[in-house]
């Protein structure tokens, strides 16, 4: 197959062609769901580039001596001086280094893999050998963001980025079908035309001009697209010229800015927007910017009615126990954001202890040390595991042999031996699930209850754990904080949450379900704390079912987790006549530890205690 | 000597969807969910038994093809002289729970390496189980970063390794045949949807397929060779018409008509990427082959379709198990009308 006989997906063809005119254009990204043709494309690259270009393929089972390179074994031997095998990095010099699945590489190795692309040199400081190599290459990746995130930090390397979505188109579908049924093996082959274009861009590239409206052009269309840093207006410069080299133009205009702007702010943007999106829902159209505390609160003590952008109007709440809020303020569809209340030292909660061994990373809880499994990485010195790394231990010792005399076997001693450090994926994941509904907003709860989040979350920073965040309101749930270390994104995230609209409760337990599998499938020794902060007023249903029905269900699945702890804490005004406890009920159902926000803080004074005693 | 496979009772669905995997690998394997002691494996290893030799080039330790692609190896010997072919029985390779890593992919040869204090690739699974089939059971209960690699290198048939000093590649293509007992826990979506097909298989509830299960099991147990020798006109007939049909597959036309259905049921399903597509339409194709078709019809495409899409179906978590066939059968019987 050739890559021009690839079918649809012009943005990353396009992307992949502009690497090839200029690998300073920084790479590709490619983000898609499975079976969108990912892999296909990115092998198909080859045969676009010219044919001698180096070419790697970087598989999930690297390590670490392969990705830098590492002695040299038999030159080792042989010489009695240490001698440098090149590493993946190394071959891939002046060509392309290609990574599938890029998001479910170890970190480590992603960050050694990343490092020496903006230097354009690799430093090598590896079993005795000191040396420092150019070294350029532009990474190809792709990435189901199904299976995981990548973070910002990463993506940001990528020069460009393209989203691959499934055809929907039913000739290309029926083409793809026809291609497919042509040839029994995939096999990448060369595609001299789209070589010979390239090459012909290439040529063109150092003429082509970029005047001084253009560079002015490249700022504002990267102001446009929010990019935070340089990065993204370096590599729309490189872009655009590669792209007006193709189109065989030796001036730069405007239009070729804009068709690439796309491919570089992709990646960019799509982390930005998400919290654009959300300042943006904090401000409902008729209030205006800088509307103060007082008429918030006038608002919030006479709410009225108002139908929602959508058309949408309020309907009643159907029967059954946990809706049985018919109050006006839930039919507010007004949002607003409160601000975040007074952090207080919480009570401390605890995972359950268990009797499965794992290897625990962070500080909550004890467990027993996993003995040889994951992934083997990277060697090292000492380590109190007995797991050796016999090919680390050979290269140790080969610059010795002809001292130590070796005639056939190789003389091992002591001093040589290294240990495998294998990566293990686990933790502790603290999943808030809030809820964002109208009620919520009544009597600045929400004021109240983000305080008590924050001082959730900063409980979680001191543990180190990983924290996530659903939100559910309107008509689903939402995780506005997909699983993250960065416990300050999660409090800039919570600071920006808005309140208005219906209580979905059971769409966000279903995200929480969701969010557990996943994140257990990947990595099967995570424990998980759901927080959830709710008034269990539920009134907002996901299917034909009733709120009800589908919440005892969903609590049924929860309930089968066995590595899930549940918190309820109960938002309802306790001081209310109309009471209702329905978070209670819900805390029952969910065989979960219950705070009302009140009684969370009256700890808070005394000492830290261990609430959750031993089960 | 192996149950053969024509004696089998009953799991016609198990039995189609490994026949038209030999007769068209691109297939890209199976998943057979189901109850223990449903003759799985004793399903897989006589077929296997059944098939003619496969051509291999001699002393290859990667079943290279003589013609197809090649390992490192074997390129290097080929520019000093001809390939020489073998045949080779087609086995099934057993992927163990308990695998380490460097197992599945090969390592370096650290004896070999002691030794003589010479660098050399030590082959793995993957290695043993290019053009066989690779059987894992109770896949779902692998570790996790093995079904990674496992699947990285199923899904371009090639096994890449690049690990303690070893730079090495390989052709490794093999059906890929993985049980699990969904009871037991979930395969991530990704991983369910490079399973080319997916059958359920259950215990037979009827009395007399039952007796007869026993009658023959017995039978077998008591004198292979003759049991075998009684089937043997049978295996022979299937092995002449898989091959055969090997053979005819590039003939069977594929109309647009058929393509369409295609698209129709996958567009209604909404399923992600085109994986679907193009495994109903190798598995349609495979069994217009294999029923001595010239052409996919409709029967063909709502088979295929039938063990192609029940795994690649969204089901919220609330929703029954099973539902999903549900929906599908809904889906076949409106586009077939």
């Amino acid at each position: 197959m050739r890559f021009s006989e690839f079918i649809g997906q012009e943005e990353a063809r396009l992307g992949l062609i502009l690497n090839a005119v200029d690998p300073r254009c920084g790479g590709l990204l490619l983000v898609g769901p499975k079976g969108s043709g990912k892999s296909t494309l990115a092998r198909l690259f080859r045969g676009a580039l010219p044919p001698m270009t180096p070419f790697v393929e970087l598989p999930l089972n690297v390590t670490e001596d392969s990705l830098l390179g590492g002695i040299d074994l038999e030159k080792t031997l042989k010489s009695g001086r240490r001698t440098l095998a090149p590493g993946i990095l190394s071959r891939a010099h002046g060509g392309v280094v290609l990574v599938d699945d890029i998001n479910l590489l170890s970190l480590d190795l992603l960050a050694l893999l990343m490092e020496p692309l903006e230097r354009g040199s690799e430093l090598i400081e590896r079993e005795g050998i000191t040396q420092v190599r150019e070294s350029r290459f532009m990474v190809v990746a792709n990435m189901n963001p199904e299976e995981g995130d990548l973070s910002p930090h990463f993506t940001d390397r990528f020069g460009l980025c393209a989203v691959m979505e499934t055809l929907s188109g039913k000739d290309e579908r029926l083409a793809v079908m026809r291609l497919a049924a042509a040839q029994p093996h995939f096999e990448a082959g060369p595609d001299p035309a789209v070589g010979e274009k390239v090459a012909a861009a290439v040529k063109l590239l150092p003429k082509v001009e970029v005047s001084a409206e253009i560079l002015d052009f490249l700022s504002e269309t990267a102001q446009k697209n929010l990019s935070p840093g340089h990065r993204g207006e370096i590599f729309l410069f490189h872009a655009a010229r590669a792209y007006a080299a193709l189109q065989g133009v030796a001036k730069v205009e405007k239009e070729h800015v804009d068709r690439v702007a796309n491919l570089v702010f992709a990646h960019r943007r799509l982390f930005l927007q998400e919290e654009e999106e959300t300042t943006m829902e904090q401000e409902p159209p008729e209030q205006n910017d800088n509307e103060d505390q007082e008429q918030q609160d006038k608002q919030e003590q006479q709410p009225s009615p108002e139908k929602d952008e959508t058309g949408e109007t309020e309907q009643s709440p159907k029967d059954g126990e946990m809706d049985a809020d018919p109050s006006p303020r839930e039919s507010s569809v007004q949002e607003e954001i409160m601000e975040v209340g007074t952090p207080f030292k919480v009570r401390r909660f605890s995972f359950r202890k268990d009797r499965r061994k794992r290897h625990a990373t962070g500080r909550r809880t004890k467990t027993r040390v996993k003995g040889r499994g994951g992934r083997y990485v990277k060697s090292l010195l000492h380590s109190s595991d007995r797991d050796i790394a016999l090919d680390a231990t050979l290269r140790a010792c080969a610059p010795y042999q002809k001292a130590r005399g070796r005639e056939e076997q190789m003389i091992i001693e002591k001093d040589d031996i290294r240990f495998r450090q294998r990566e293990r994926k686990m933790g502790h994941l603290a999943i808030f699930v809030v809820d964002g509904s109208g009620s919520m907003g009544a009597q600045r709860r929400m004021v109240e209850t983000k305080g008590a989040i924050q001082s959730l979350l900063m409980d979680c920073y001191q543990k180190r754990d990983k924290v996530a965040m659903i939100v559910f309101r309107k008509d689903r749930a939402e995780l506005v904080l997909p699983p993250t270390a960065s416990v300050e994104m999660a409090a800039k995230r919570l600071a920006v949450l808005p309140v208005g609209g219906k209580t979905p409760l059971a769409a966000g337990l279903m995200e929480t379900w969701r969010l557990v599998r996943q994140v257990s499938l990947r990595a099967p020794d995570t424990r998980f704390l759901v927080v959830l902060i709710t008034d269990g007023r539920a009134n907002q249903a996901i299917s034909e079912q009733s709120p009800q029905q589908e919440i005892s269900r969903l609590v049924r699945l929860l309930n089968e987790e066995e590595r899930c702890d549940f918190i309820v804490i109960d938002t309802e005004n306790k001081g209310n006549f109309l009471r209702a406890d329905l978070a209670l009920a819900l805390a029952r159902q969910l065989e979960a530890d219950y705070y009302t926000t009140d009684a969370l803080k009256a700890e808070y004074l005394s000492e830290l205690v261990q609430v959750r005693s031993e089960k | 000597m192996n149950f053969p496979f024509t004696a089998i009772v009953g799991q016609e669905e198990l039995k189609t969807a490994l026949i038209i995997n030999v007769i068209d690998p691109g297939i890209g394997g199976l998943l057979v969910m189901g109850e223990k002691g449903t003759a799985k494996s004793t399903a897989v290893r006589a077929l296997a038994e059944l098939l003619p030799e496969l051509q291999v080039v001699r002393e290859c330790r990667f079943n290279c093809e003589p013609d197809g692609v090649l390992c490192s190896v074997c390129l290097e010997r080929k520019r000093e002289s001809a390939l020489l072919p073998t045949g080779k029985k087609m086995r099934v390779v057993e992927l163990p729970l308990g695998i380490t890593e460097d197992r599945l992919i090969g390592t370096l040869d650290i004896e070999h390496a002691i030794k003589h204090g010479e660098k050399r690739f030590e082959a793995g699974l993957l290695a043993d189980a290019n053009r066989n089939f690779l059987y894992v059971d109770e896949v779902n209960l692998l570790e996790d970063h093995i079904i990674d690699l496992l699947l990285d290198s199923a899904a371009m048939g090639v096994n890449t390794v690049e690990r303690e000093g070893i730079s090495f590649s390989h052709p490794a293509r093999f059906i890929l045949v993985g049980t699990m007992n969904p009871e037991e826990g979930d395969l991530r979506p990704q991983l369910l949807d490079r399973f080319g097909l997916c059958v359920q298989v259950r215990g037979l509830h009827e009395k007399g397929e039952r007796i007869e299960i026993l009658k023959r099991k017995a039978a077998f147990d008591d004198n292979p060779a003759s049991f075998a020798g009684r089937w043997q006109k049978e295996q022979d007939d299937l092995a002449r018409r898989i091959v055969a049909a090997r053979k005819r597959l590039s003939d069977v036309t594929l109309d647009d008509n058929a393509l369409e259905t295609i698209v129709a049921i996958t567009t209604a399903l909404r399923l992600d990427g085109h994986r679907p597509d193009i495994v109903i339409m190798k598995a349609a194709r495979a069994l217009a082959a294999y029923r001595e078709l010239p052409a996919v019809g409709g029967a063909e495409i709502r088979d295929a379709a039938q063990i192609a899409l029940t795994h690649r179906q969204k089901r919220l978590p609330f929703e029954e198990p099973g539902s999903e066939r549900i929906k599908l059968q809904k889906v076949l019987e409106e586009v077939a009308a």
